[in-house]
């Protein structure tokens, strides 16, 4: 099997040296049959910003891991807002793998995603709400805190607010101890919620 | 008896928190995973196979539904998964059956429902 994988390589190789690395070859190869092909396409497509959307449509589709994983490398090096607004696509996806792709891309590239946080953080759909307080884990903004608090205080929805408290619990400080006890007032018939909030603020209070 | 051995997966180390303190209260053993590739380590590297496995969804590395179709594959015994999620929409709860799980709860889970699915499951050895 591995002589045929080196053999399969060899091919591409030598067949990417004799087709055009310009923008539309890359963007013809990026549909090859051969992942390999894929993989280089997604990855020398990173010069151009103007292929963030045949990138983002590609991630749609793509079965092929490292192909992704070369994707969303580009994606993050083109780092534009039109590179952000696909990457805020797939996290609508029904592709649960995909969904987390964009989720880990978008923790990757906080000044980039900044600017869309309030607007994700409001978004009509609880998921996307969620997807939005999982990326502000590891975002290292100075309103990380200020964003989770605003979440616990103002989202109707129980599970956008437990996972604004998983977060606080690591991020949080003295500032969001009214607000999570508040919380657990908003929900006082959520088990998880006492858990969570008294967890939150015994490491908060241990600092 | 043997305690039934539980497999809690989830990124959220709050929520295996209080997984585990609820099934630890109810007598089971409880192993945690981070992620659904952990959890297909942890399974591997065992030679009893957990009784039970709790799954969330949305985790980096491996998620849960791929999580599901790798253990339905291999060559163990197999043994029940509740998929334990935020989402409440049909097409997850569709996607999780495909992948080979036995229920489907949403977050927040309250103990006494938690231990309720768990024992039936148990009792059942996996047949909803």
């Amino acid at each position: 099997m591995a002589i045929v994988k080196r053999k399969d390589t060899r091919i591409v190789d030598r067949d990417q040296r004799s087709r055009n690395r310009d923008f539309n070859g890359l963007v013809a190869q990026l549909s090859d049959s051969n992942p390999v092909a894929r993989r280089w396409a997604a990855r020398d497509l990173a010069t151009y910003p103007e292929a963030v959307a045949v990138l983002t449509e590609r991630l749609e589709k793509e079965s092929d891991g490292t192909v992704r994983e070369a994707i969303l490398t580009s994606l993050i090096l083109i780092g534009t807002p039109a590179a952000v607004e696909g990457l805020v696509r797939c996290l609508r996806s029904e592709d649960a793998a995909l969904r987390n792709d964009a989720i880990e891309a978008m923790k990757s590239m906080p000044d980039e995603v900044t600017p869309v946080m309030t607007a994700l953080l409001h978004d009509s759909d609880s998921d996307v709400r969620i997807f939005a307080v999982n990326i502000l884990e590891s975002l290292r903004h100075p309103d990380v805190e200020k964003w989770l608090i605003e979440v616990i205080c103002e989202d109707a929805h129980v599970n956008v607010c437990a996972t604004a408290v998983d977060i606080l619990s690591e991020v949080g400080t003295e500032a969001a101890a009214g607000a999570l006890e508040a919380l657990k007032a908003r929900f006082p018939g959520e088990p998880y919620i006492a858990f969570s909030v008294d967890l939150a603020l015994k490491r908060i209070r241990a600092e | 008896m043997s305690k039934k051995r539980i497999l809690v997966i989830d990124d959220a180390a709050t929520v295996r928190m209080y997984h585990r303190s609820i099934l630890e209260d109810a007598g089971y053993e409880v192993t945690e995973a981070m992620n659904g590739l952990e959890a297909l380590e942890k399974t591997l590297a065992t030679k009893e196979a957990f009784d039970l496995y709790l799954v969330d969804i949305n985790m980096p590395k491996m998620d849960g539904y791929s999580f599901l179709r790798e253990l339905r594959q291999q060559p163990i015994r197999q043994t029940p998964a509740i998929i334990v999620s935020t989402e409440e929409q049909s097409r997850d709860k569709v996607c999780a059956f495909e992948a080979g799980a036995n229920f489907y709860l949403v977050k927040p889970i309250k103990p006494g429902d938690l231990l309720a699915y768990v024992r039936l499951l148990l009792a059942r050895g996996g047949k909803a």
